[in-house]
Order: C-alpha cells, then structure tokens, then sequence
C-alpha cells in the first residue's frame, strides 16, 4: 500500500486482506478526514481494477443508485415501432430492454464482466432506512430484480467497501452482513510518515512540526477535530506560501486549512495556539 | 493490502475444534460485558482465525476486532478480555457476569437540588450539547410578560390563557419536506418512468404526464415525562405542551415516568387538555413521588426503543435530571436511545437559571448524550424548541 501513497498500519492491512478472502463488504467508520474514502481507492489501484463509487445523501434512492430507464431513446423507439405498427406487447419487450437501461453504480457493480470491481459506497449514513435496506439485499445476493426485465445476477462479486462517519447508528442487520474497521486519527509518526509521503516536497523538519503542532490541537476539544485530510491541505498551503517552519504569524494566516468551525476558531485563541506552537517547534529545538 | 504472501495461511498450529471452543468463551465474555456479538459474528470471527497467522498475537487481535465488528465505544472491553484470552498457554478464564443490579432505594422528593454554581460553562459547552441562554430582552405586551414568568410562579387565573397560547405554539410546529418524492396528482416534476408505463398502455400516447413531489414528514415525537415531587410546578404545563404539540404530530408517543414507566399513549383523546391530563394524572401510579430516571430509561429502551423510534424519530427528555440513584443504567439508556434516534433533546426546568450547571450526577451522566439540553421554564423557553423538532 505505501507504494500507492498510502501509510496503512497494521488494523488496515489485517482488515482488508480478510474484506478480500472473505469476500465480504468492509464497513469502515470514523471521524471526518482520517482517510475512510482514500482506502477504497487505493484498493482498486492496488487490485488494478476500476473504481465505481456510489455517493449516499438523504433520499437516495433505486432510480439513482441502482438503474433508470432511459426515456429518450424509448420514447424515439416507441414512436418508430408505431411506424411500423407493432403491436403493444412487442413494443414494451422492444423497449424495455437492456440497450434502454441506464446503469447506475450498484448495477454497473454487479454487471462489470472484466472481473470483479472495488465498489465504494460513500457515507452510508446519511442514507435513508429504506435504502440501508434495500442494500442489504443487494450486498446479500449480489443480484438485482427488475421488474420489467427480470432477475440480473453478478458476474463477478464486487469488493464492497462501506464508509460512515457514523452520524447515525449504522442497522444491526447492515452491521453484521459487513466486517468492521474503525480508523482512528493517526499516531505522530504515522502522521508525518503520511505527510512524507503525499507532501515529499515539504521537508523532514517542517513535516514534523506540522504533525506535533496537528497532534497536540487534537488534544484540545474541539467540535470538529481536522483530520489527516486536513494536514495534507495544510502542508501544500504552507509550501505555497514559501514556508518552510511553523511560526506564529504563518499559523494565524492559515489557520482556516485546518480549523473549519466558526466556533473551534474563536475558541482557539493565541494563547493556545502559543503552546502548540510551542510543541511543535519546541521538540524541534531540543 | 498486504497480500497473502505476508499474512500466512497458518492452521496447523491450531486443532480447529479447540479453536472453536476457545472463541466461543472469548464470544460470551464479551457478551456477559455488554458487548453485543452474535452467533454470526462469531462464525466470521472464526473463519477470519482461519485466515492469519495464529502465532502472531497482533494479528488474531485486529482480526477478530474486524470480524466480530468491535464499535470504539466497546474497544476497552475487548482489549482487557484479548489481553486475558491470548496470555499464551494460560487458561483463559470467563469473567465473571455483572453482579444484580442492588434494588434501588426511591429518591423522592426530598432529594437536594443541585446548589447552583457561579456559571462557568466552557468545560460543559464544548462537549456538543450546546445549551440556549434564555432571553433576557425586556417585554412590553403582558403577553410577553406572561411568556416569561416562570412555570411555578403562574396565578390559577394565569393557566387557561397560558394554555391557550401553548395550544397555538404547537401549530406553528411546522412540517417537513423529505427528500424523498412521492407520487402527486397535483402539482409536481414529471416522473418519467411512470408516465412511460402509463403511455404504453395508450399506445404511446402521453395522455396525461404522472407527477411526483416531495413528501411531507411529520415530525414523529417520543416523550418522556418526569412526573416526580421535584417535578410538580412544571408537570402540569409541559404536558400540555406535548398534548398540543400533538395535535400536529399526531403519531407521537408519550410516556411518564417517575418510579416506573407508563405509556400514556393509549389514554390521550383529543379534547380539553385540562381533563385529559386528570385522566392521565390517574394511570401514573405515584404521581408526584420518587423518580428512577435510570431504571425507567432502561425499561423504555428494552421495551419500547426498536418499534417506536427510528431514525426519524425525535426524543424528548423532559426532567430535571435529579436522581440520586446509580448513574449506569441511565447511561446505557442513553447511549441506546442516541444510537438509534434522530435527535435527543433533554428540557430541564432548572437550566431556566442562568448560574444552573448540569452537575446532578444524572444530567451529567446524561449530558454527552444529548444534541441540547433546554431550559424549559416558561413559555418562551418552549418556543425555543419548535425550530429543533422540525429540522
């Protein structure tokens, strides 16, 4: 995985090589940007294969996530077989067939015939009950119904990979079709290794103050702790501006890449931000 | 990924039958703590074990915390259990189950109030239940004035006009447009795939074009009531608020609780609120009593939670948290009740006073729980609430 880009510790790696052997999805929950969506990528790079990413938000549903009838071309081909003068049950078989379906990402998922894909199926919990359901059924039988069509199976099990940033209790019934990683923010080292590795440009010295100024924020309550997705933003930011050490001046300036709640900024106030700095820079010195 | 070639395939170390038996103690040790492990996650767990390398302790550790699906809040259990099962060659031993609960003395009225504290919020603000300050701008019409006067300060001649205007609070408890779209006659987009099914019943003629539009959700409320002795003033007016307000959400579900739990529902008839809450007054056993707060959650959340609250459910917490009792059933009640519902919201009489801190042992066991702790002491704190049971 690191030659992807990715640091993945120990919990990653175990959780994902029994995801594959056991063929089973992997539901992966924690806090905003500790990289739960990144781990899908990274997996269909590494399994070469392509990437069908189903976003959930709330009302969501079959026509969106599963498949749609594509109305124009039923509509251009009901008024030709009008022409024709077919009669009525021919022209429903002719128009609703496969050539006249528009795949959404479960479909494509599970009708992929190039082997089998990494399915990623973003923020689970911000879908409605009814379609966790509905998934259920899919993630259980790999097979889809439709009712003008008929039962369509997979030719290839997809790698299912779930993702929740846990606004809402996931349904037990999901829960345990699934196998289970909680990712949490990264360790110091972890960290710096991450950053080392997207961000080679910025140098070991400022890439460890950014990962010991980082850690000790998230020691403090806030309402939203920035995650690793953060840092990597940070870090590019600082090389923009040319810098290539944390001081006080510089922290206030982009303070916004990493603090993104009106409130967690106002809390923070340059006292505090004078002992993480402190921290981070402090280590540095000794 | 790792890939097999670093994660060996390593069974012959282990007889599988022995395996079997060691993880299903490790399964029901868990289970005697709380964690929930069912008997499916247990044959994942055991078809992961077949999978790694069961020399290497780290590994069988992160393995069975991904098959038997460990959530953060259960991973300190599973750690200290893991640390015993895996103390090499020892017998591992199952803990023991959680000793009976003690009974619980009643704590009644004469429970001590909380003495309030100079405030200092910062700690108790920034752990997410953010607490509204009460208004303190000065009113004009008496009106405004009754809207604020505090509950227990209300004259008798105070209460109808108070009731009056509780009533038309609720109304404006608007409703909600989900997201997700229903079939309309009305007005609404066109929904294609319907209109097409309809066309080719007619030959291919779009007669006439099938519509859709957004459902409206009514806000789906569950209740629960503190009924106790320390409860008495503000009893009265906040059950019939949640009357009123159920005029508009009609599918809301009421309970009472003081020191057992009593689901008020099936008593509530529409019609003058003064004598439905006489009628209710009579189906609580020892209205005005002790209160178990703990105890009666627990009950709500074994007998209640999974048929009456889902994901759009809102609850309603209304009591002032004073309960000398054990604060761990509470604390698993609420953890419950917060897994599954919407919103949790807590309306304390109490936080009325601008110096109160939620340092009763029970509204602090609480508190993480909750998305707001409200003050719920006259009017106007109540109308503060509307805008949380819609959104």
């Amino acid at each position: 995985m690191e030659r992807q880009g990715y640091i993945a510790d120990r919990a990653i790696t175990t959780a994902l090589f029994l995801a594959r052997e056991m063929r089973r999805p992997l539901l992966i929950e924690g806090d905003a940007g500790v990289g739960k969506t990144e781990i899908a990528k990274v997996l269909a790079r590494l399994l070469d294969t392509e990437l069908i990413r189903l976003q959930c938000y709330e009302g969501l549903d079959v026509s969106t996530a599963l498949y749609e009838w594509n109305y124009q071309r039923q509509m251009l081909r009901l008024r030709l077989a009008e022409h024709e003068g077919k009669s009525a049950d021919e022209i429903e078989d002719l128009i609703f067939s496969r050539g006249y379906l528009l795949e959404r990402p479960l479909l494509r998922a599970i009708t992929r015939t190039e082997g089998p894909p990494v399915l990623l199926i973003d923020e689970i919990d911000r879908a409605d009950d009814g379609f966790e359901a509905f998934l259920l059924e899919v993630l259980s039988d790999f097979q889809v119904t439709i009712p003008e069509l008929g039962t369509i199976r997979a030719e290839h099990v997809p790698y299912v990979v779930l993702t929740s940033n846990r606004t809402r209790e996931i349904g037990d019934a999901l829960r345990r079709r699934c196998l289970y990683l909680y990712i949490e923010h990264p360790s110091l080292e972890k960290e710096v290794s991450i950053l080392r590795a997207r961000v080679p440009e910025a140098g070991a010295a400022l890439a460890g103050e950014i990962g010991r100024f980082m850690q000790a924020l998230r020691r403090r309550r806030l309402s939203k702790a920035p995650g690793v997705a953060e840092t990597i933003d940070w870090a590019q930011a600082l090389l923009r501006l040319h810098r290539d050490h944390l001081d006080r001046e510089t922290v206030e300036e982009t303070l916004g890449c990493i603090l993104k709640d009106h409130h967690d900024l106002r809390e923070i106030g340059s006292d505090e931000l004078e002992a993480d700095l402190a921290v981070a820079v402090g280590a540095e010195a000794r | 990924m790792s890939g097999p070639d670093l994660v060996r395939l390593d069974l012959i170390q282990a007889d599988q039958a022995d395996l079997i038996h060691h993880l299903a103690r490790f399964a029901r040790a868990l289970r005697e703590r709380g964690v929930a492990v069912s008997l499916s996650d247990e044959a994942d767990g055991l078809a992961a074990l077949t999978l790694v390398d069961l020399l290497d302790r780290d590994e069988v550790r992160l393995a069975l915390r991904t098959a038997l699906k460990i959530r953060p809040c259960d991973v300190a259990v599973f750690e200290e259990l893991f640390a015993r099962l895996w103390s090499a060659g020892e017998e591992f031993r199952a803990s023991r189950p959680r000793p009976p609960r003690p009974p619980q003395p009643m704590h009644g009225p004469s429970a001590p109030r909380a003495l309030p504290r100079p405030a200092s919020w910062p700690q108790a603000a920034s752990t997410a239940p953010d607490v509204l300050p009460t208004g303190d701008e000065p009113g004009y019409s008496p009106e405004a004035v009754l809207r604020r006067k505090p509950f227990e300060e209300l004259a008798p001649a105070d209460l109808q006009e108070m009731e009056r205007l509780l009533s038309r609070l609720a109304l404006r408890l608007a409703t909600r447009p989900s997201r997700r779209r229903v079939p309309t006659r009305g007005r609404g987009e066109a929904d294609l795939r319907r209109s097409f099914r309809r066309a080719v019943a007619d030959g291919g003629e779009f007669l006439s074009l099938a519509r859709r539009t957004r459902a409206i959700e009514e806000p789906r409320l569950v209740v629960l009531c503190d009924t106790s002795g320390s409860m008495e003033p503000y009893t009265r007016f906040l059950l019939a608020f949640v009357l009123a307000l159920r005029r508009v959400a009609r599918r809301s579900e009421i309970f009472a609780f003081n020191t057992a739990l009593v689901r008020l529902t099936p008593w509530l008839r529409p019609g003058r609120v003064d004598l439905a809450l006489e009628r209710l007054a009579t189906r609580v056993p020892d209205w005005s009593g002790g209160t178990r707060i703990g105890e009666c959650l627990a009950e709500f959340v074994d007998s209640w939670l999974d048929e009456l609250v889902n994901g759009q459910t809102i609850v309603l917490i209304l009591s002032d948290g004073l309960d000398r009792g054990d604060v761990e059933p509470l604390r698993g009640a609420m953890r419950a009740i917060r897994g599954r519902a919407r919103r949790v919201l807590w309306l304390n009489p109490l936080a009325g006073d601008r110096r109160y801190e939620p340092t009763a042992r029970a509204m602090a066991a609480a508190l993480p729980y909750l998305d707001h702790l409200l003050p719920a002491h006259n009017l106007e704190s109540l109308e503060r609430l509307l805008p949380l049971l819609t959104a």
